[in-house]
């Protein structure tokens, strides 16, 4: 039974009491029972209600009071619907940007990983001094650790499949992210299948063999690849060609490695290590692995940290070449989830997520400030509820539901603005850079919100409240509050106000200001090569179709040469990688003169030169005189030259080395170098590169082969990218059903995908910028109408006595142009003290650049002193009868 | 209905104070139950004030939750069981500040009606 029932039935036992007693007494009396039961109800009247009334002392009181409060708030907003209107959208505004934010950055940097305890998770990588370069590590390095350490529960490794992979299913073969898994993989990640029995947990070491021949397949893979068929355990899955045999379906949403937190999960296929005789030095020639590892419960990482650093040295130590023992002396121990995100894209988010912060600050000051302003025009209100009796504290909490009441209304217009915000962030955010814009709200988001929502509500109407309870109420009665002597300190609050939301709307415009020159400068940068009218095509290639067989002959050739024949194709060439396409990277130790060199590799076709318009330092392009049985050539970008030529100032000197045999007896001899120097970011010149051509690579250029593993096919034409792209899938669909996965995009969306986080911040700083430079004008708009329909009579007081009307639009336009000041000048301060925050996203601007602060100013100035202007004009054109006669 | 309501809400916002100050001072002379309470005021007050049930309660429930007075469930000496409201000694502070206050302004009164 509840409290409340309780309590119920013992106040009807106390009332029947009573009524016993009463009737007894009437009787003891001498009155007849009858006589005495209809005495005793007429004199106790109307029972049900009594209880009632008596219940109503039980304490909800307090509820009810809320709902009248409640009631009267909406009741309020009703009867002025401009105001409820401007204060909802404002703080809406500033909610929804808040909580759009912070949707975002729960998803990428708060969220643990969907592991069994992720956070003791740790990945383990060799480097050298000042992580130059960073290692996987080889076998013998990691049975080291294992054997040596005890900061670790276990140490699990897995690399990626070499090449592209292809799952051959039911129907077409599907791309998908193969991995090699130690055995004990699974099992350290506390993973369990949906179906299978996936792999035996079982340490790892030559000679394990439990799971040998085993699949397991992601539940992506295993829909799209075999239509989800329950009896596929024990089925045989061809994984580019090789047969496994399935033994594991892991659950929706299981994946290992995580590329990104959060990110859409792709299909994968993981098969276990097999560890021989690749893995038994620590050469080039071995297998690399990516090394996870558990820490052991109650292990802190940096003690972690302390006992591999140790162990590192010992490891190091075994390196025979001087050069690579430098190179992994080192060993970075970091948390799986940190490892995930760049530091780039985390610290562009905490910077958004500050300067959402700061709008929704402007937007609850703007309301505090129409609050102010009602809470004056209401004075006299409050001053008779206080005379009737009505106590502070009652008057507070009325003033504060009111307040809860609009927050309200704005967290859920807010909801709505954020929703619409993050998709149409998911339009702006480049693909590279990944990050998980789904719009579920869930349970962390609705708590942030509505911690959001009460902070707003406290903040705007609090003060106002207290404001006008303190006010005495005896002069507001009097005097109607209209000028009262108390307006004069309240305007000067408000004043404050305004010039707070002016300081805080130049430092959001102001780093609006800097990532957009930021980005024009990056525009702006010559990058050495054309980027209008191509459309590239990352081509999905199937692999293994073109084990010991000439991929030139059977795909490329006649391939380019129907691209090439294409209606409204100029040039159509192949390179490893179109410059900043961040879809491969492979860094090669290369003899040059007897002394070790590092650089990128690439292959292209001759037509590349003249599809991106790229011009020769030096020597010439490859040509098609370059023929599969001519002299081997190469191509180098300057930063090669700078780095390795003999004479450092002359290019050309370079010209006729070597650099590298492109198989037994063929050696590349360099034939030009490249005038580019933009090739993996906008922002940095590129590494060392090596371009060889296409036609000379053949199944016997060694164990790198670099026309399989990656390459994008670029098309320079006059037709548009969507008329285009259609007609080049169509084409390599024909070529392999495979390549009509290849991903599209233009050269232009390239290079502006490549400026990533600085155009995210830019377009959500926009965004931001624009809407705190609304807030604050319509800010500094409404205080200054609400002061000069407060000043009527004294305005026209003083037109009747002589004053100008000059003299008055001056008047307002001066207490304008002081509130603008002041708020410029402690936002130029504040500008130039978040500096800080920005500087990492500026290229070619500082975060204190002179232009962009003056720009901001007076650009925040300017839309002021027009806001200012029309309540100055309704000012000056007072007429002094109305103004006199309206008192 | 609703108009009924309010009357007995008015009754006691009418009474209140000087109501709550009476039943303090009848549970000085011991525990009592409601309807003890009602005899007693009706009693000493030489049969004028009659209190009505609708106030009596309503401010028994309110004194017990300000703390002023404490109740329990007890047999009469006529073997009823009916809860007994006791004074606490807050109730006891507040009936000495109700009573000053009543002096003061009873004395006040007086001063007028006599000048």
């Amino acid at each position: 039974m509840t409290r409340f029932s309780r309590r119920k039935r013992d106040l009807d036992e106390e009332i029947e009491a009573h009524r016993r007693m009463a009737v007894a007494e009437r009787i003891a009396r001498g009155e007849s029972e009858p006589e005495a039961r209809a005495a005793a109800e007429r004199a106790m009247g109307n029972l049900p209600l009594v209880k009632d009334v008596t219940r109503e002392q039980w304490g909800w009181i307090w509820l009810e009071r809320l709902g009248q409060d409640f009631r009267y708030a909406v009741r309020q907003m009703r009867r002025s619907p401009g105001f409820a209107i401007t204060a909802i959208g404002t703080l809406a505004l500033g909610i929804g940007a808040a909580a759009a934010m912070f949707t975002v950055v729960d998803h990428a940097l708060l969220r643990p990983l969907p592991y069994k305890d992720a956070a003791r998770l740790v990945t383990l990588e060799e480097e050298g001094p000042g992580a130059k370069n960073v290692w996987n590590a080889v076998w013998v390095d990691i049975a080291q650790w294992r054997s040596a350490s005890r900061s670790f529960e276990d140490i699990a490794f897995s690399s990626g499949m070499r090449g592209r992979t292809f799952l051959q299913g039911n129907s077409a073969a599907l791309q998908v992210d193969g991995q090699e898994v130690s055995p004990n993989l699974f099992a350290m990640l506390g993973a369990k299948t949906a179906l299978g029995r996936g792999f035996i947990a079982e340490q790892p070491s030559f000679g394990a063999v439990k799971n040998a021949g085993g699949i397991v397949l992601s539940n992506a893979a295993w829909h799209d690849a075999f239509g989800g068929d329950r009896n596929i355990i024990g089925r045989v899955a061809r994984v580019n060609d090789e047969p496994w045999t399935v033994i594991g379906v892991m659950p929706p949403g299981f994946r290992f490695p995580q590329s990104f937190r959060g990110a859409p999960v792709g299909p994968l296929v993981w098969v276990p290590v097999h560890l021989g005789d690749k893995d038994t030095g620590r050469d080039y020639k071995s297998d690399h692995y990516n090394v996870i590892a558990r820490l052991r419960r109650g292990v802190k990482i940096e003690a972690a940290r302390a006992e591999m650093a140790t162990i590192q040295k010992q490891v190091a130590a075994q390196y025979e070449d001087p050069e690579e023992r430098v190179d992994h002396s080192l060993l970075d121990v970091e948390r799986y989830g940190d490892s995930l995100i760049d530091a780039d894209v985390k610290k562009a988010l905490l910077a958004l997520l500050a300067a959402s912060g700061v709008l929704w600050l402007i937007a609850s000051v703007n309301v505090t400030n129409l609050l102010l302003a009602r809470s004056m025009a209401r004075q006299r209100e409050i001053a008779m509820r206080g005379a009737l009796g009505a106590s502070r504290g009652r008057v507070m909490q009325q003033m504060i539901v009111e307040g809860l009441v609009i927050s309200g209304c704005a967290a859920v217009l807010g909801v709505g603005l954020a929703l619409g915000a993050i998709s149409l962030t998911k339009s702006v955010a480049p693909i590279n850079l990944n990050v998980d814009f789904s719009t579920h709200l869930d349970l962390t988001i609705l708590a942030a919100l509505c911690g959001l929502t009460l902070l707003s509500a406290v903040l705007s109407s609090a003060w106002p409240a207290l404001m006008a309870v303190r006010a005495p109420i005896e002069p507001a009665l009097k005097q109607g509050g209209q000028q009262a002597g108390s307006g004069r300190r309240h305007n000067r609050l408000r004043s404050g106000l305004v010039a707070v939301e002016v300081a805080m709307s130049l430092t959001l415009l102001v780093a609006c200001g800097l990532l957009l020159r930021t980005i024009y400068t990056l525009r702006h940068v010559p990058l050495g090569y054309r980027t209008d009218h191509i459309v590239v095509a990352n081509l999905s290639i199937p692999s293994w179709r073109y084990v010991n067989k000439s991929v030139n002959a059977t795909l490329y050739q006649p391939l380019l040469e129907r691209a090439q024949h294409l209606h409204g194709v100029q040039a159509a060439g192949l390179i490893s990688e179109v410059p900043l396409g961040k879809t491969f990277n492979i860094m090669l130790t290369l003899r040059m003169n007897g002394n070790n060199i590092s650089a990128a590799l690439k292959t292209a076709t001759p037509d590349v030169q003249r599809i991106f318009g790229m011009k020769m330092l030096a020597g010439r392009f490859f040509s098609n005189d370059d023929t599969p049985i001519s002299q081997g050539v190469a191509v180098v970008n300057p930063a090669f030259a700078a780095e390795y030529a003999p004479n450092k100032h002359d290019p050309s000197s370079l010209l006729g080395m070597t650099v590298w045999n492109l198989r037994e007896g063929m050696p590349a001899r360099i034939i030009g170098v490249l005038d580019n120097e933009r090739q993996k970011t906008v922002a940095e010149p590129s590494q060392p590169e090596v371009e060889v051509c296409l036609c000379q690579i053949t199944p016997a250029s060694g164990i790198y082969q670099p026309s399989t593993i990656a390459m994008d096919l670029a098309v320079r034409t006059d037709r548009s990218p969507s008329q285009m792209i259609p007609e080049l899938r169509d084409l390599l669909r024909q070529a392999s059903p495979e390549l009509a996965n290849s991903r599209f995009s233009t050269m232009d969306q390239i290079v502006e995908d490549s400026f990533g986080s600085q155009r995210l911040a830019a377009h959500l700083l926009e965004v931001f910028g624009s809407a705190a430079l609304l807030l604050c004008v319509a800010g500094l708009y409404g205080l200054l109408a609400y002061v000069v329909s407060q000043r009527t009579r004294e305005l026209g007081v003083r037109i009747a006595l002589g004053a100008q009307r000059g003299n008055l639009l001056w008047l307002v336009m001066r207490q304008a142009g002081v509130m603008l000041l002041v708020g410029v000048f402690i936002g130029l301060g504040l500008a130039l003290a978040s500096g800080r925050l920005v500087r990492g996203f500026l290229y070619g601007v500082k975060a204190h650049d002179g232009w962009t602060l003056a720009g901001a100013a007076l650009l925040l100035f300017a839309s002021g002193m027009l806001a200012a202007w029309l309540p100055a004009r309704r000012a000056a054109r007072v007429n002094p009868m109305e103004a006199l006669r309206a008192e | 209905m609703k108009s009924e309501h309010e009357k007995y809400r008015n009754r006691i916002d009418l009474l209140q104070g000087t109501l709550d100050m009476l039943i303090l001072q009848s549970l000085q002379w011991g525990p009592q139950h409601g309807y003890g309470v009602s005899q007693a005021l009706r009693a000493r007050s030489g049969e004028v004030l009659q209190v009505e049930t609708g106030s009596l309660y309503p401010a028994l429930h309110r004194m017990e939750r300000q703390k002023w007075i404490a109740a329990e469930w007890r047999q009469t000496e006529q073997n009823q069981r009916a809860r007994f409201y006791k004074i606490t000694a807050e109730g006891r502070r507040q009936l000495a500040t109700d009573r000053s206050k009543w002096n003061t302004m009873v004395a006040a009164i007086a001063s007028i009606l006599e000048a």
